[in-house]
């Protein structure tokens, strides 16, 4: 027998396998669907924070907050100062009134807050567009530690900081996505596994024909591992399908909420998609395999 | 008869079988089978019989000793060719061991489909090896629509389907009644007729009286008589007198096919005996016909 005609007699037998025990094979179908989903839904959600995070970085500024004292005068002097420095790639001088403004155009009903009183809420400002290469340098942090001393600051926002904060979440998220997917995909083997073992068992007496009559080992374990393939790809194919309609969902029901929407900005890429489907491919092998290695199906016949 | 030795095909030399915690199962065993001979296996339960035969088609090895099939020391064999060395023999058991959900197509043809032949090649080898048997109309119909003899000559079927060197049975008629019994002997006896060896196991001491024949008698686990029995009855056992259209010329006459229904069907492609392309065509429509619906 070529090797095409036994993947196909393998595939045949596996089908129909999947078709009479249909109830045990959609338990580990779903098992594992279940797993590859929320792996994807993990990945989806890092994947999606991760681009934030990039296009946030690129958009990182420093805010150095004066005095409400400081002058025009100290003000432009402050700007020259910024702009003299090599990790600084433009400064926006930002003055009180200029900052009122931005305030009342942003919060209108909050307009009453910075206007009429006695004392300035609102304090100058020099906004510092930083140069991507040189974000986080040494020379940076420099600079930004000896100006939080400098008389007339009060205080130095740097975008970076909270940006760092977000990276670590989305690293979190990555860890725990990765743990989970990968506890979820080995109870997901472990059910394959079982599945494949107990259609070993229930065609324990055919396979001791067929080891009577001369049957290699390849062929009679290829119809196991093509079932194993098979309840594999159909989970990762069920957990794709799930996972976009999850997904068409909550950006459907997302609306302006910051979140769900950052989260579900984008769908995964074909080649993440394509990996998900082959990740359970690979777990439904591994499991049938792993289910019958070494004496299993020997002892059965 | 298979009073004939022909060149060794099964030999054993000082062969013993110990099972874990010691038991022996067989001690010391040295004889052999020609090519072509009908041997007959006996003893008590317990006395080695089925370890025998399982070392034979390689199910086990030796503890000691050299079993030589074809020339070749089947302890030896590596485990990836036992397959190749099990398809040059045909194995009937008590129990038949046919799949109950699987088609008597199915359950014949499962070599054939291993070697990769094709549906309509399988359909043919297996209506021939049914044929043989009596059961050529019976390919889709399955096993627990048939009787207890029917089921016995499906497994012979079976055993019989790539014209093995060996046929080794294991009590085969120990679960029929004498009449289906003497039955399932005369198929033995034909299949041997054709070339054959055939050995096997009984404790049946009144059929082999009956038929005669090599005996070899195992005694808690020793060779303890080889001698041939000359039947009682054996022209009663004997084939019809129809030819076997597949049969050599020089052998005996009569073959399986004479055997209850497989009369029928011999007679409706009876145009075979006289050859020819158009017999030769005829068959093969029969057999189109017999296994359009034993695959599912």
């Amino acid at each position: 027998m070529s090797f095409l005609q036994a993947l196909r007699s393998f595939f045949r037998d596996a089908a129909i396998n999947l078709v009479r025990g249909w109830k045990v094979s959609l338990v580990a179908v779903l098992t594992i669907a279940v797993s590859l989903f929320l792996s994807g839904v993990f990945l989806l959600a890092s994947r999606n924070l991760a681009r934030s995070v990039e296009r946030w970085q690129r958009e990182a500024r420093v805010v150095v907050y004066l005095t409400p004292q400081t002058t025009a005068a100290e003000l432009a002097v402050w700007a020259r100062r910024a702009t003299g420095e090599r990790w600084v790639q433009a400064v926006h001088p930002v003055d009180q009134r200029q900052a009122q403004e931005r305030f009342r155009s942003i919060f209108p009903s909050l307009a009453d807050l910075v206007s009429g009183g006695s004392e300035e809420p609102l304090p100058a400002s020099l906004e510092i567009e930083v140069r991507p290469a040189a974000s986080g340098s040494q020379e940076q942090l420099s600079a930004l530690a000896a100006w939080r001393l400098a008389p007339g600051v009060t205080l130095i926002d740097d975008d970076r900081e909270w940006l760092a904060q977000v990276q670590g979440l989305v690293a979190v998220i990555r860890g725990v996505g990765l743990v989970l997917g990968l506890v979820l995909l080995g109870a997901a083997v472990f059910t394959i596994g079982s599945v494949i073992r107990l259609a070993a068992f229930l065609h324990s007496e055919e396979i001791s024909i067929l080891r009577l009559v001369g049957a290699t080992e390849f062929y009679i374990r290829g119809p196991f591992y093509a079932e194993g393939l098979l309840q594999g790809t159909l989970g990762g194919l069920f957990a794709a399908g799930g996972l976009y309609g999850a997904w068409l969902l909550v950006r459907q029901r997302a609306g302006d909420a910051l979140v769900p929407s950052l989260l579900a900005a984008d769908f995964l890429s074909p080649d993440q998609l394509a990996a998900l489907v082959l990740l359970g491919t690979a777990a439904g092998l591994i499991g049938a395999i792993a289910s019958l290695r070494g004496e299993t199906l020997r002892s059965s016949s | 008869m298979g009073f004939r030795r022909g060149k060794p095909l099964i030999q054993l030399f000082h062969v013993s079988k110990h099972y874990p915690g010691g038991q022996a199962a067989l001690s010391d065993l040295t004889f052999e089978i020609g090519r072509g001979q009908f041997v007959f296996l006996t003893g008590a339960s317990g006395a080695g019989k089925t370890t025998l035969l399982r070392l034979i088609f390689r199910e086990e090895i030796p503890s000691s000793g050299q079993i030589l099939v074809n020339g070749r020391n089947v302890a030896s064999i590596p485990q990836r060719k036992i397959p190749y060395l099990r398809r040059t023999m045909g194995v009937v058991f008590q129990d038949f061991r046919l799949i109950a959900r699987k088609t008597v197509f199915e359950n014949v043809s499962y070599l054939p489909r291993i070697l990769g032949v094709d549906l309509r090649g399988r359909k043919k080898l297996a209506y021939h090896a049914l044929r043989r048997v009596g059961l050529a109309h019976r390919m889709s119909s399955f096993p627990p629509e048939l009787s207890g003899g029917e089921q016995q000559r499906v497994a012979i079927a079976r055993a019989l389907i790539n014209e093995p060197d060996i046929l080794i049975a294991d009590e085969p008629t120990g679960n029929l009644d004498p009449d289906l019994a003497r039955e399932i002997l005369r198929l033995f006896l034909a299949v041997n007729q054709r070339g054959t060896t055939v050995l096997l196991a009984t404790h049946d001491r009144e059929m082999i009286q009956r038929v005669g024949g090599r005996v070899l008698t195992l005694d808690r686990g020793q060779l303890a008589l080889d001698r041939e029995v000359v039947g009682t009855e054996q022209p009663e056992l004997r084939l019809g007198d129809e030819e076997d259209p597949e049969a050599e010329g020089g052998r005996a006459s009569g073959s399986a096919e004479d055997l209850g229904e497989g009369k029928d069907v011999k007679d409706e492609s009876g145009g075979e005996d006289e050859g020819g392309l158009a017999a030769e065509a005829a068959e093969e429509s029969q057999v189109d016909e017999a296994g359009e619906d034993a695959e599912h």
